[in-house]
C-alpha cells in the first residue's frame, strides 16, 4: 500500500469512528404526540392520486398509441408524392411561355 | 416476528391508514421512530434530529398512498428519510448565511497527528472523538448537499454505490461519480488544513 493510500485509509478509520459516535438521541412520548398531532392535523389522506399525477399516468398511458400514430402517419405521407415549392417554380419557370398562352386561350 | 409477517402486517397497517384510519399511524411511528432517529442523527445536527424525524413521518403519512410495498415498509422508511435529510442540507445551504468559522490551531495539530503515516497505529489509542468530530463537521460543511450526502452514505456508512443511488433516487453512475469527486474534495481539505 503506497504511503498516501496508507494515510488515507487511516484518516478514513478515523473520520467514520467519529461519524459513528454521534451524540445518542432518544425521543420520547411527548415527540411521538407531536407527530400524531401534525398527522391529525393534515386528516385523511386522500387514496386517489393528486390530479398531476393522475395526468402523468396518463400521458404515460397513451405514450404508446401517439408513436403507432405518428408512425403511421409517417408511413402515410411518405407515400404520397410530394412536389416541393422549389419545384413548382422550377417549373414556371422553364415553361413560362406555354403557361402564359394556356392562360390566354383557355386552353 | 419475522421479517415477512412483519411486512405484511406493516402493508395492513398501511392499508388501514389509507382507508381512512389515520390513528393506525400510530402503531408505525411507534415501531419505526428508533430506525428513523437512528438514520437522522447521523446525518444532521444534533438539535434538529426531533425536527427532522417528525418531516420524515409526516413525508411518510403523505406519500402512503404510493407505497407498492416492493421492497418492504422499512426501506421505503428509510428511502424517505434519507432524501428528507438531504432536503434539509439543500434548504439549509440555501439560507445560510454566518460563515464558517475555521478550525483552530489544536484542530490542525490534531490532523497532522491523524494523517502522519508514522504515528497513525500510536495515534488511535488516543485520539480525541471530539476533535474529530468538529474537524469531521467543518469539512463537511464546506461541501455542497449532494456531496455531503454522497460521502456520509458511501464513505463514512460504507454503503455500496448500488445502495446509495437507491436510497437517494439518484443513477448508480451519478453517485459513483459524485462519490469520487466528494472524497478527492474531502482530502484536499483536510490535506490542506494540516
Amino acid at each position: 500500500m503506497s504511503p498516501n493510500k496508507h494515510e488515507h485509509e487511516a484518516l478514513r478509520a478515523i473520520l467514520r469512528r467519529a461519524y459513528q459516535e454521534r451524540e445518542n438521541v432518544e425521543v420520547g412520548d411527548q415527540w411521538q404526540e407531536e407527530v400524531m398531532r401534525r398527522i391529525r392535523e393534515l386528516g385523511e389522506i386522500e387514496a386517489r392520486p393528486s390530479s398531476l399525477v393522475m395526468f402523468e399516468q396518463l400521458v404515460w398511458r397513451l405514450a404508446p398509441v401517439t408513436c403507432l400514430l405518428i408512425l403511421g402517419l409517417t408511413l402515410l405521407l411518405s407515400s404520397f408524392d410530394f412536389i416541393s415549392g422549389d419545384d413548382v417554380i422550377q417549373l414556371l419557370m422553364n415553361s413560362t411561355e406555354e403557361i402564359t398562352l394556356n392562360q390566354f386561350f383557355g386552353v | 416476528m419475522n421479517t415477512d409477517s412483519h411486512s405484511s402486517a406493516d402493508t395492513e397497517i398501511v392499508n388501514q391508514v389509507v382507508s381512512g384510519d389515520v390513528n393506525a399511524f400510530e402503531r408505525l411511528l411507534k415501531r419505526y421512530q428508533a430506525h428513523v432517529v437512528r438514520i437522522v442523527k447521523k446525518h444532521i445536527p444534533f438539535d434538529k434530529v426531533e425536527e427532522v424525524a417528525q418531516d420524515v413521518f409526516v413525508r411518510t403519512y403523505q406519500s402512503l398512498p404510493t407505497f407498492k410495498g416492493d421492497d418492504g415498509f422499512k426501506q421505503w422508511l428509510s428511502t424517505i428519510t434519507i432524501r428528507t435529510c438531504y432536503d434539509f442540507w439543500r434548504k439549509h445551504y440555501r439560507y445560510r448565511e454566518i460563515p464558517l468559522s475555521s478550525l483552530s490551531e489544536k484542530h490542525q495539530v490534531w490532523l497532522e497527528e491523524a494523517t502522519s503515516n508514522s504515528s497513525s497505529q500510536s495515534f488511535h489509542e488516543r485520539d480525541s472523538q471530539k476533535e474529530a468530530r468538529e474537524i469531521l463537521d467543518w469539512a463537511l460543511d464546506k461541501l455542497s448537499p449532494e456531496d455531503r450526502m454522497v460521502l456520509e452514505l458511501v464513505y463514512l456508512e460504507g454503503y455500496s454505490i448500488k445502495e446509495a443511488a437507491n436510497l437517494l433516487g439518484w443513477s448508480t453512475v451519478n453517485v459513483k461519480v459524485r462519490s469520487f469527486r466528494a472524497r478527492k474534495k474531502l482530502h484536499k481539505l483536510i490535506k490542506e488544513m494540516s
